[in-house]
């Protein structure tokens, strides 16, 4: 999205100089109006309201590199500042483990926690011939160019390595003939696959909820262990033979340089945040699932997540 | 009637005296950010959101005002546009074209009144298209797939080689300029840097904001100090202004052809406001051929985009609200902020939340009744402008550039590049080669290339697939033909010099 | 005729230079059939064929500037560089005041005239942007207050 890059700076030049010292401000590393925007601005919101922090907190959008410009600048610039919590998700992640940040690693931030997940999906237009995800595994094995993806990430994001995954587990093996298109987010590849561009679309629950409803697409799979609650009749990928768990949960970093003292404030006032009405509201409203893991356990699952997909990366042949 | 019954309810949740005064605050903060060259729409909605957050306004309060900025600023945009030749955001740029010209003829108080009358029917005849066809009209984007996207944009730069020079070679090596500009950052297909040299600040690409600033209003001034503010329409002793009602009736196809045009481009995704007056400006060109002096400064030139842009705004709330894909960055924002207040938009909305949509429907009916009324009345007052010496308005000018540009990402790097763009502005201009296609390349060529690259990916690299389908053979035919009947009609009619651009 | 030529040949030069780094743009290991080079090729090659052209088909020179005109144009290409400089470090009103009264000085020449334009506008956008807009500017150096 070229369009509204500037919209950000503008927030970003606001807040950065007019807030007052002890005003908390949240990074959302992308442009309004995506996931990271969302982290910030519905955590931001329920701070305030359940009183957790005094004064509303300031959501500043700083896109770039997808989530790399935030990172190095709050690595580089930004690293004591007590006050700082980052939106993070299963993207950033991801592209920590491909290196895609321009050599900074994951140890130079403090993962503080998660508080909700969007679990990942696999779609085709109402009127496709695929009926379940074994019959599109099996026509992708046979020909793997019969069966385009469409996804909100580019090239080896978090979307694309989705369907890889799945087709591996199903017994293909040259993944470089999958074909798959990364364009501008969710509901755009939702509309290129209900066009007939692209076969199926790989992206979160989140995104296809309208969609749904209006029964313009089926959902093929749910990659989580167990079915999404409120989404009891889209079988999971696992129980069709598929072991692949992949979904998109939503959280935050805070600079490597605050106390742990601080670091567990966070972690503490996540929790709250977590475990409030308007979290639950705001979840269902946008087809989270429950995800809740703050402090040192957050910071561990995202240390064995990167290795997981680094290991997975260098197999598929995305990073060398 | 259903759609009178949803109208009502929208009246219903949107009328009271407290939801107008926002409106009208909205609308006259709109308008001033829109024509702060630097400040378009999109930072008009972003900077007001956490505003409508701390006043704890509830969602069709906080509706009520975003879109009232959001029209606001899209005629705000236009006054600079004319009375400066700097375009205060980027879907005013065609508005330069004929508006500017026209107030050097002395007539900046009709080219306002006749570009805000015509704001007011597209915006208008977009929001009764909304109204009544966004459900059937979001079903378009079904069948624009990479490759009509891409015949799309191909459309857009083959008829560029007719605007504003003489010389189609350089108003291709315009373009090509700014696709080249364009390229440069992150491949968004495989996420890999493309001519950065490794400089971080060039990892997100040259903002086109930037690029506006710098080949307008920065070259605008080079342009005041070589000639000492002569030749200017700053300066100029105004007549009285009055409602152009000769022009106004003269331009009522215009505007109706030119809301409908701007309408449709506006709901294509990722066309934006900025094509759809663009395409609109060129097919009323095209229509009123060599002869109707397009770019002098007339009347149906003034009319044409600026009805298309209002129209493509309001256009471009189809897909936001039906398949939640914004249409342009303000759009972006506004989806954030529906986003933020639990409102998902999607193919449900409509059934879902009733009074979202018809609530957000009749205060763009409001913003637009309110922002015809202050803008027409309130021209004598922009007109002043021209009245102020260029000597305090053109530093002023500069100045505020560089607060705009300097908001976007405080750092020095993106004023030098603005700087950068003036200058080469000045000495593109000065060797006729027009500056438009350039902000066009910078635009659109990101989302060009994506179409392309992604229609080889689905193709596995058949070139053909690029003709496959009849819209896309359609728009493929419409591009050759806006490349080609130029370099055959223009030694035909010899028209003479066709405008500064 | 001879600005044209110029223009031509520059254009040409940007053109090959356009395609030359573009080669060495990184490939990455799931390429796309275009992949990321093949895009700024075509841009460069139609560029490069557009600068033939106007080498070949050049327009009438344009009435270019006395020289002192152009010095006057370089100097505050000079000055707003430095303004950009030292937009950050100094805070808005200083800067703002010495960049706008120096550009109205190169617009009209009267002295006096200028330094008033240069410090009522520093002030009065200040005010502008940062109260009508909400826009942050610091005025002075952040330094000095502390």
């Amino acid at each position: 999205m070229t369009f509204s890059i500037r919209a950000l700076g503008v927030s970003a030049f606001l807040f950065g100089a007019a807030g007052a010292a002890s005003a908390a401000e949240c990074i959302a590393p992308a442009n309004p109006g995506g996931g990271w925007d969302f982290t910030c601005r519905q955590i931001g919101k329920i701070l305030h309201e359940i009183g957790a922090v005094d004064k509303p907190v300031q959501v500043t959008n700083m896109a770039g590199g997808g989530g790399g410009l935030a990172y190095s600048h709050v690595v580089n610039e930004r690293n004591d500042d007590p006050d700082l919590i980052v939106a993070a998700s299963s993207a950033t992640a991801t592209r920590l483990a491909q290196n895609a940040y321009a050599g900074m690693t994951a140890d130079q931030v403090r993962f503080v926690g998660a508080i909700g997940i969007d679990p990942g999906v696999i779609a085709v237009a109402a009127d496709s011939p695929f009926m379940s995800l074994r019959d599109l595994v099996e026509a992708a094995v046979e020909d793997p160019g019969a069966v385009a993806f469409a996804g909100g990430s580019a090239t080896g994001g978090f979307d694309h390595l989705k369907p890889l995954m799945i087709l591996m587990e199903g017994g293909l093996t040259d993944i470089t003939k999958v074909k798959y298109i990364g364009v501008d987010g969710g509901a755009d590849a939702i509309t290129q696959t209900i066009g007939g561009f692209t076969q199926a679309m790989t992206g979160d629950i989140s995104e296809i909820v309208g969609f749904l409803k209006a029964g313009e697409v089926r959902a093929l799979a749910v990659l989580t262990e167990e079915r999404v609650p409120g989404f009891e009749d889209i079988p999971t990928a696992r129980e069709q033979g598929y072991d692949v768990v992949a979904g998109n949960w939503r959280g935050l970093y805070v600079p490597r340089g605050i106390s742990d003292e601080r670091f567990r404030e966070w972690a503490e006032k996540l929790a709250q945040v977590a475990g409030s009405d308007q979290w639950m509201e705001a979840m269902a409203a946008n087809g989270l699932a429950p995800f809740t893991m703050v402090g040192d356990d957050f910071q561990g699952y995202i240390d064995s997540l990167i290795a997981d997909i680094n290991r997975m990366s260098k197999d598929i042949g995305v990073i060398q | 009637m259903d759609i009178l019954a949803n109208l009502a309810l929208g009246f219903g949740v949107a009328l009271s005296p407290f939801t107008l005064t926002l409106a009208v605050i909205g609308c006259v903060l709109g308008t001033v950010i829109g024509a702060l060259p630097g400040l378009g729409p999109s930072n008009g909605v972003a900077i007001l959101i956490p505003i409508t957050f701390t006043l704890g306004l509830d969602a069709t309060s906080a509706l009520v005002l975003m879109t009232s900025v959001y029209y606001g600023a899209m005629y705000g945009g236009r006054i600079s546009s004319i009375l400066l030749n700097i375009p205060g955001d980027e879907p005013a740029l065609m508005t330069t074209l004929d508006g500017y010209p026209m107030a050097k003829k002395g007539r900046a108080g009709d080219a306002l009144v006749l570009s805000g009358v015509a704001s007011f029917v597209g915006a208008l005849l977009a929001t009764v298209g909304l109204m009544f066809l966004a459900p059937l009209l979001s079903r378009v984007a079904y069948h624009f797939g990479p490759a009509e996207y891409f015949a799309l944009y191909l459309l857009a730069f083959c008829t560029l080689g007719g605007l504003a020079s003489r010389n189609q070679a350089k108003a291709a090596i315009a373009s090509c300029i700014g696709l080249g500009i364009a390229m440069i950052g992150l491949d968004n297909t495989s996420g890999m840097p493309r001519l950065t040299f490794g400089h971080l600040h060039l990892m997100d690409g040259v903002d086109f904001l930037v690029a506006i600033v710098g080949l307008f209003a920065v070259a605008e001034v080079f342009f005041f100090i070589e000639s000492h503010g002569r030749n200017t329409s700053i300066g100029v002793r105004l007549e009285r202004v009055t409602v152009p009602v000769r022009d106004i009736a003269a331009s009522g196809w215009t505007m109706l052809r030119a809301s409908g045009v701007g309408f449709i481009a506006g709901v294509l995704p990722g066309a934006g406001a900025s094509l759809g007056s663009f395409l609109a400006y060129m097919s009323e060109k095209s229509i009123a051929g060599e002869r109707g002096g397009f770019g002098t400064g007339v009347p149906r030139g003034v009319a044409a985009p600026e009805a298309g842009n209002n129209a493509a705004a309001g256009g471009a709330l189809v897909p936001m609200l039906t398949l939640g894909v914004p249409g342009s960055g303000t759009t972006a924002v506004l989806l954030a902020l529906l986003m933020t207040l639990n409102i998902t938009p999607g193919p449900t909305l409509f059934t879902d939340r009733p009074e979202v949509v018809w609530g957000l429907i009749a205060s763009l009916l409001i913003a637009n009744f309110v922002l015809l009324l202050l803008n027409v009345p309130l021209v004598r007052i922009f007109v002043r402008v021209l009245q102020v010496p260029p000597w305090v308005l053109l530093p002023g000018v500069m100045m505020v550039s560089f607060v705009g540009i300097y908001s976007l990402s405080g750092s020095y790097f993106d004023l030098l590049l603005m700087v950068g763009f003036g200058a080469l502005g000045y000495l593109l201009r000065k060797l006729d080669v027009p500056t438009v296609p350039i902000i066009l390349g910078i635009l659109l060529g990101n989302h060009m290339e994506d179409s392309l690259r992604r229609a080889m990916v689905l193709s596995d690299g058949d070139w053909t697939f690029l003709f496959s389908s009849p819209i896309a053979i359609g728009l493929w035919l419409a591009a050759v033909a806006g490349f080609v009947a130029p370099m055959f009609l223009r030694p035909l009619l010899r028209k003479p010099n066709a405008g500064s651009g | 005729m001879v600005s044209d030529r110029i223009f031509g040949l520059v254009i040409l030069t940007v053109a090959l230079g356009y395609v030359l780094s573009a080669t060495q743009i990184q490939m990455s290991f799931l390429s796309d059939p275009v992949g990321p080079r093949t895009f700024p090729y075509l841009i460069g090659g139609v560029m490069a064929l557009c600068g033939v052209t106007v080498l070949v088909r050049p327009d009438p020179d344009p009435d270019w500037p006395g020289p002192r005109t152009f010095g006057a144009l370089a100097l505050t290409v000079a000055a707003l560089v430095a303004y950009a400089y030292l937009l950050k470090p100094l805070g808005f009103l200083l800067p703002t005041a010495l960049a706008a009264g120096f550009l109205s000085y190169q617009i009209s020449p009267r002295p006096v005239q200028a330094t008033v334009t240069g410090v009522a506008l520093s002030v009065g956008l200040f005010l502008l942007f940062r109260y009508a807009l909400g826009l942050g500017l610091s005025a002075v150096p952040k330094t000095w207050l502390g």
